[in-house]
């Protein structure tokens, strides 16, 4: 890529032969003639492979810190096998006894954990995207509660007994509802549930005087209850399932464990397996997972960045290859076509 | 009244037998409105306007604005959604304010309106220009008649019958009957440069009976009826009577005054308004020009329809997966008691069918970003600044001498410039000079002139011998149009030559025998002549240098000035009374005047083509007959245009008689011209040849180097001309179009064969004759070139003539003609009639689909012009007609260079990069959303929020691609014109082909793929170290930033230059997003809108995730594309790309800079008038008009009652007339 220089002052000399004196004219001389300065990038050989090795040196070290700030996050998973039947709490010991792996029960951990550890619930096949699901939900009723009473945008959950619902819609009418209960050894684990919703949905989109109303009162429940007492900006758990996820395969937050975990310990988890994921074939999973200064376990990121760096260094190599083997003389003239059909 | 019946009746007749001749006209050339006549006629009462009250004519204030305060939005509205995008969006539209919609309408609804808004804001800054310079027009002062006095009112207050007065220079009002003029014998000149261009003075001449009403004493007395036809379109006809204290008497377009025309050489005239306003001829006649789309729109059209068709596609699979998808088992999804509505019904899983259909029109509004609404904008933008920025203020185009810059009538085709392949040339004024200089002649078998032509020089120069210029000696006479040097005849020497009457009678004959209106005062240096040609222009000068000065000429009688007649030094001022003139046209090609001396001698003069000379020269005189036509033959092959003079004198008894004939066949009414021109062949025989003249034509600077460079860029060069195969082949030869290594095809209907069978003169018996012929040379020649393939031989050259090409235009030959001549790198047609050019060039446009372009001066080439796909008219000449014609007017034919090889090719470039960046941002974007609708339940919920959706277009990526479109040029202007092959990419059509965009289309899914996908997946955890998780808005907002990044930058990635303005905008507009972002997310507004993306901007970077994923995603999208161009290059360069790197190590543009004050040398004083041209001038008053016709119309044939030939354009224009096309102008 030739950046020249030396254009300028020949711009400079042209502009001076032509009775044109301020700046502005001179530009726009060169705009009309189309003789704007312009560095003109010229992708040759040694471009290429230099570019696919600077590449390369900047993206593989990247990538392996990115996987290396990963790789130290430790997250195992728990899979449920749940066939429950809605609200029915008591089964929920019945099937922990029965479906919870054998990983759990007086398993240790294999690495020490350093707290927080985040404790995340995970649906599969799960379509929280769904246009009809995302629009279900009324931001300033959630804002300003009862006095605003437009909510024709919650539908089919927008009022119940002629009374409006609050929150409406689907989304918080499906509130998940699963809870966990932690403990190591016979010392329960002290589980936070605060500041897990984002602070800018707890301060600005969710009212701080806005109580639920008529909420789930209907024939049919979705899911969980909300405490009538509690203003909506409290209630973490509807503010993290109202953020709604991108894919229909999601995580969301749902505490923290404060403590830390050593390898070897025992982690017994109890759980109310209150939430009907089974109609539609949905997993659930129960997700334990430190984290580090990227965030949580991801090795997408570090990854893509190693092997687009490693493939522009092999990327690279082979171009020096062809080129040291079968070399393009560079601006040769007899590769003009019209110059290569003359000597044919 | 039986006048106008007659004009109707013969008008009728004559559109049946013009019943075959438009048929096969009318597909070669654009047919104008049919204007049918308004039967019945008017009766104006002239200065009585109580009498007018009733009749209520249309008063003088014009209205050329299209709209009006009421009509402009529902039309202006109309108009725009005449194009099919906007009534594409229009319905998107609509779709989004349905239910069915998962966006808001008002983010669909305001791109279209800021599209339609900028349209209409154009539109009515357009139609006020136009309202303001109607009020100029319109309140202009006129004096008219008021109580015996001369009273100053605006036009626009003038009323039909008014007496007006309009002074010298003045412009008429309205179309007006020509009553009195200050001018002796009722006569008054007028320019009609505003109709058609010509600059030359025409006459008008006032009934004899109304010369009188002078002034406005006299001029209140008038009380006249004017009775004439309806207002129509027609400039040349007008049938009428004036009845004045009961007598009527008959008025023709020799009195009318059409508004637009101005007066000259005349104090003041009277007349009265026939016509006012809207219905003046000249209103009657404007007319837009048919707009031409270039072919690569049309190709365009084809890309927007493709790609409509990828949306049906993307839609259906979207409507079949969500019908397939939708069910109970989803109870999130509230369906278990469905309600009767669209909401409802659209995921009802009872009706699947229903749920496919509305998910269709669902979708349909989702992805409708895929056609781009603003590419037709952005496209007329950037058309509208490389035609008035770059290609009108080109200095490489810039004409000094005439201080003509180039012209670009049009902004429509100038991508079309680069895709040229055959250029249809006119020879005489565009490829010479058309400047005509009397350079030989031959009087008495003598011949005199020793200079030597253009031509002799560069065809010596092409053979390689070298001629000894002749010194000019020191007084030298050279003025326009005389450049003759021979002191055997100058300055009376010719008195000493063996032959001094024949002399005498050669110069008389000069004098005497023309058209020429002289202008100016009476003296040899100051006088101007006016002619029809500048040939005879020429041979009128010639006359005055060899002493024979015509002066001055009234209707009736010519004044010369004649020396050293008598004896030498002798000045004696000599009038001929000229009796009759039989006119010029193409069919007779000659024109005589009758004329008696002062001493009552009668004398016939003749000057025509050396054909028709010669068949009717008197017996006797061989030798010198022989002589002058071996002279005549040596004029033609250096190149010179010549005429044969000749003489005759009559006796009293025998001119008598004929003149009754000559009278009787004037005032026919049935085929006049036919009858005339019978009883011209009476008295043109038993001429006496005096001699012959020889015009120069040079070639006009710089064609050959031109011609050479053109057609090493691959294109085919036709020249048509109307001059004689030997001219033809000699200008040829000379303009590089042929040489001696060439081979060559003559089809020439000069064949003693063809003769022979002409001569027997059985007409059908002709034609059978030499089509037969046309078809075995045809034949041979074909067999010829098929050997000749198959060695490789030499270049081929065809030359034809008007009658053989007359013959393989039909149908049955056609085919043949056309492999042939797209078999040779050269074609000239000569002795062709205009319309045979328009044909020639339609058969080129249509049979070989290639791109055409017609380049012509004058009115004979309009029909070429219009035919072409580019139609590049010559300005600065003296007609204007090509250029109203034309889409591209430039001063000289070597400025044809620049305009294709420079203008036209980076046109191309650009436009094609233009479209495909369109294409490829808007399929990568609309993409990544159709991967997350497979991931939605291709529910149709949407990607990104509504704004950024419909922002994209209009501001996030809009103006990057602008730059792109008037920036970017692969190689230098100088390269481009030193490597002239690399235009062949541009007639092949390689940057814009289906591969390439399936290329572009390729690279737009694997860089949709990687968006989507590395975001979507890179974001399913928690991504700071609070262990939060993001939501769909957030990790569309990511993708969505990714994209713009990507997008952006991959544009800087196609650019050949990157000025500074790409810096900014690529960098402004990434900026503009982020600016953006951070205000729209930033806010929350009582106005009901979902607070989907509150904060998200804020969220997103408060994590070290964004700014990993915005280094890497915009970076592995863009890898492919770096690849795959470093392997294209590397491995498959294109010609462009050598060029530019041959030349990468020279300092930008040095050569060309070295060229622009070399090349086309601009003095400070140069330079500042151009900047005088280009400044914005005061429009004249009548330039408005805009009609692109009428014809010269000579004086003289009006009064003898002949209609001028009528000339393609008007063919082409006034089809309504369904008069007899009458082709032909000499050439």
């Amino acid at each position: 890529m030739d950046i020249d220089r030396g254009s300028t002052s020949i711009n400079e000399e042209v502009a001076r032969s032509i009775p044109i004196h301020s700046g502005r004219t001179k530009v726009f001389y060169q705009f009309t003639q189309q003789n704007l300065p312009a560095c003109k990038p010229v992708l040759t050989p040694a471009w290429v492979i230099t570019t696919f090795l600077l590449m390369g040196v900047i993206f593989i070290p990247v990538g392996l810190v990115t996987l290396r700030a990963s790789r130290s996050v430790n997250p195992f998973s728990f899979c449920f096998c749940l066939i429950i039947q809605l609200f029915v709490v008591e089964i929920v010991e019945r099937y922990d006894i029965e479906c919870v792996p054998e990983v759990l029960r007086g398993n240790k951990v294999d690495k020490y954990m350093k707290a927080p550890i985040h404790i995340y619930y995970q649906l599969d096949n799960y379509y929280q995207n769904h246009r009809r699901y995302v629009k279900s939900r009324n931001d300033k009723q959630l804002l300003h509660g009862l006095k605003y009473n437009d909510t024709s945008s919650c539908q089919p959950e927008e009022s119940n007994n002629g009374l409006p619902i609050v929150p409406c819609g689907l989304i918080a009418w499906s509130l998940f509802n699963d809870t966990y209960t932690f403990s190591r050894g016979t010392t329960e684990l002290m589980v936070s549930r605060k500041n897990i919703a984002w602070k800018s949905d707890r301060d600005h989109k969710f009212g701080k005087r806005v109580h639920p109303f008529n909420f789930q009162n209907g024939t049919l429940t979705g899911g969980g209850k909300l405490n009538p007492h509690i203003p909506l900006s409290d209630q973490e758990d509807l503010i993290v399932w109202m953020r709604t996820a991108a894919l229909p395969s999601f995580r969301k937050l749902y505490g923290r464990i404060e403590e830390d975990l050593d390898a070897g310990d025992v982690v017994v988890v109890r759980l109310m397996n209150n939430y009907n994921t089974y109609s539609f074939g949905g997993k659930k999973k129960l997700v334990l997972s430190t984290s580090g200064w990227l965030g949580g376990k991801n090795d997408f990121l570090g990854a893509a960045y190693v092997f687009v760096g490693s493939s522009s260094v092999i990327i690279s190599i082979v171009f020096l290859l062809l080129h040291v083997k079968n070399p393009r003389p560079y601006g040769e003239t007899a590769y003009l076509s019209w110059n290569l059909k003359s000597i044919s | 009244m039986s006048g106008w019946d007659r004009v109707r009746a013969s008008r009728s007749r004559s559109s049946q037998n013009s019943a075959e001749t438009t048929r096969t006209t009318s597909r070669t050339v654009t047919l104008g409105r049919v204007q049918p006549q308004a039967p019945g006629h008017r009766t104006i009462y002239c200065n009585d306007r109580e009498a007018n009250q009733p009749l209520r004519f249309k008063g003088n204030s014009i209205a050329t604005t299209k709209y009006n305060l009421l009509t402009f939005l529902p039309k202006g509205l109309f108009e725009q959604f005449r194009r099919v995008a906007n009534c594409y969006f229009l319905m998107i539209s609509i779709l989004s304010t349905t239910p069915m919609s998962p966006v808001n309408p008002v983010t669909n609804v305001v791109p279209l309106s800021l599209v339609l808004l900028v349209s209409l804001i154009k539109e009515a800054w357009e139609d006020w220009k136009r309202f303001q310079n109607d009020m100029t027009i319109n309140n202009t002062p006129i004096d008219v008649l008021q109580d015996q006095r001369w009273e100053p009112i605006p036009w626009k207050k003038l009323q039909v019958g008014d007496i007006i007065r309009v002074k010298q220079d003045g412009f008429f009002p309205a179309d007006l009957l020509f009553l009195a003029s200050t001018n002796a014998d009722g006569v008054c000149y007028i320019e009609t440069a505003n109709l058609d261009g010509e600059t030359n003075l025409k006459i008008r001449k006032a009934l004899e009976r109304t010369w009188d009403y002078l002034t406005p004493e006299k001029a209140s007395e008038f009380k006249g009826e004017v009775q004439c036809e309806q207002p129509n379109n027609s400039l040349y006809t007008f049938t009428g009577n004036l009845i004045v204290q009961k007598q009527t008497l008959p008025i023709n377009p020799n009195q009318l005054l059409l508004r637009g025309c101005s007066l000259r050489n005349t104090e003041y005239i009277i007349g009265a308004v026939i016509f006012a306003g809207h219905e003046t001829k000249v209103m009657m006649n404007s007319m837009n020009i048919p707009s031409k789309r270039s072919t690569l729109e049309r190709k365009l059209d084809k890309l927007i329809l493709t790609l409509f068709g990828t949306l049906s596609v993307m839609c259906l699979i979207g409507a079949i997966g969500s019908a397939v998808i939708i069910d109970r088992k989803h109870f999130y999804l509230g369906l278990h008691d469905m309600r009767k509505t669209v909401e409802d019904d659209q995921f009802n899983p009872d009706n699947r069918f229903l749920v496919a259909l509305l998910n269709l029109f669902t979708l349909i509004t989702l992805f409708s970003p895929i056609i781009p609404i603003s590419l037709y904008v952005s496209i007329e933008t950037i058309k509208f600044f490389q035609s008035t920025q770059y290609i009108n203020k080109d200095l490489r185009m810039y004409h000094v001498e005439s201080n003509t810059p180039a012209l670009a009538r049009t902004s429509n085709l100038n991508e079309e410039l680069g895709q040229v392949e055959y250029i249809f040339s006119d020879k005489t004024g565009t490829l010479t000079r058309n400047l005509m200089e009397f350079f030989k002649c031959s009087i008495g078998g003598e011949s005199y002139g020793t200079g030597i032509t253009e031509i002799e020089r560069e065809v010596a120069h092409q053979i390689g011998t070298k001629i000894r210029e002749v010194e000019k000696p020191a007084n030298f006479i050279k003025e326009k149009g005389f450049n003759f040097d021979d002191p055997r005849l100058l300055l009376g020497a010719w008195r000493n030559e063996p032959n001094p009457d024949i002399c005498k009678e050669f110069f008389r004959c000069l004098a005497i025998c023309h058209t020429v209106l002289p202008e100016g005062e009476e003296s040899p240096e100051k006088i101007r002549y006016q002619a029809a040609s500048p040939d005879e222009a020429a041979l009128v000068t010639a006359a005055k240098n060899f002493g024979f000065f015509f002066y001055r000429r009234t209707p009736t009688m010519i004044y010369v000035r004649e020396s050293h007649v008598e004896k030498m030094g002798n000045i004696e001022d000599v009038s001929y009374e000229i009796l009759n003139v039989l006119e010029f046209n193409s069919t007779r090609k000659r024109q005589s005047v009758v004329c008696r001396y002062p001493d009552g001698r009668l004398v016939l003069y003749c000057k025509g083509a050396d054909t028709v000379v010669y068949e009717r020269l008197a017996d006797g005189n061989e030798d010198i007959n022989k002589v002058t036509r071996e002279h005549l033959e040596q004029f033609g092959s250096s190149g010179l245009r010549t005429l044969c003079l000749a003489y005759r004198d009559l006796s009293p008894d025998m001119y008598e008689k004929w003149n009754e004939k000559f009278i009787q066949a004037k005032s026919s009414l049935r085929d006049r011209e036919l009858k005339l021109d019978e009883v011209g062949e009476l008295i043109e025989k038993d001429l006496i040849l005096i001699g012959c003249t020889a015009i120069e034509d040079k070639l006009q600077e710089g064609v050959p180097a031109c011609i050479q460079t053109l057609s090493r860029a691959g294109i085919k060069i036709w020249v048509l001309t109307g001059d004689k195969m030997e001219t033809a082949i000699n200008i040829a030869y000379a303009c590089n179009l042929i040489n001696n290594e060439m081979k060559k095809f003559i089809i020439s209907s000069e064949t003693d064969a063809i003769r022979e069978v002409e001569d027997r003169g059985d007409q059908v018996e002709i034609a059978r004759f030499i089509r037969e012929e046309v078809k075995k040379e045809l034949q041979k020649c074909l067999d010829d070139v098929q050997q000749m393939h198959s060695v490789s031989g030499p270049k081929l050259a065809l030359v034809i003539d008007g009658k053989c090409l007359m013959y393989a235009l039909d149908p049955s030959l056609r085919v043949m003609l056309l492999n042939l001549s797209m078999n040779c790198s050269s074609v000239v047609c000569c002795r062709v009639s205009p319309l045979q050019k328009a044909q020639v060039t339609s058969l080129v446009k249509k049979g070989a689909k290639k791109i055409t372009l017609s380049i012509g001066d004058g009115a004979n080439d309009v029909s070429m012009i219009q035919a072409a796909h580019i139609g590049v008219g010559i300005s600065g000449q003296e007609g204007m007609q090509a250029v109203m014609a034309s889409d591209f007017a430039i001063a000289q034919f070597r400025f044809l260079t620049d305009l294709l090889l420079v203008h036209g090719r980076w046109s191309y470039l650009r436009i094609c990069k233009v479209v495909l960046y369109f294409f490829y941002k808007n399929l990568t974007f609309t993409l990544t959303q159709f991967w997350f609708t497979f991931q939605c339940g291709f529910s149709g919920q949407r990607y990104y929020d509504d704004w950024f959706q419909s922002l994209y277009n209009v501001i996030f990526t809009s103006m990057p691609v602008i730059m792109l479109g008037l920036f970017d040029k692969d190689v230098s202007a100088s390269l481009s014109k030193k490597y002239p092959e690399l235009y062949k990419e541009g007639m092949k059509n390689v940057f814009f082909t289906w591969r390439v965009v399936a290329i572009w289309a390729f690279f737009s899914v694997y860089q949709s793929l990687v968006l989507y996908h590395f975001v979507a997946i890179s974001s399913s955890s928690a991504q700071n170290s609070s262990g939060k998780i993001f939501g769909i808005w957030d990790v569309s907002t990511m993708a969505f930033t990714c994209v713009v990044v990507t997008v952006n930058l991959r544009l800087l990635m196609m650019c050949n230059t990157i000025t500074k303005y790409h810096y900014i905008t690529v960098g402004g507009s990434i900026l503009a997003w982020f600016i953006f972002v951070f205000l729209y997310s930033g806010i929350m507004t009582t106005h009901d809108r979902q607070e989907n993306v509150y904060f998200v901007i804020y969220v997103l970077m408060s994590t070290i995730y964004f700014y990993f994923t915005i280094l890497l995603v915009p970076v592995v999208a863009l890898l492919g594309d770096f690849i795959y161009q470093g392997v294209q290059r590397w491995f498959f360069p294109y010609n462009y790309q050598i060029v530019q790197e041959i030349h990468s190590d020279e300092p930008r543009d040095m050569r060309e800079m070295l060229e622009l004050e070399i090349g086309n040398q601009l003095t400070p004083e140069e330079a500042r008038s151009l900047a005088i041209a280009q400044l914005p001038r005061e429009i004249s008053k009548h330039t408005g008009f805009a009609f692109d016709s009428p014809g010269y119309e000579s004086f003289f044939a009006a009064q003898l009652g002949i209609y001028a030939p009528q000339k393609a354009w008007d063919v082409a224009r006034r089809a309504s007339m369904r008069s007899k096309p009458r082709l032909g102008k000499k050439n």
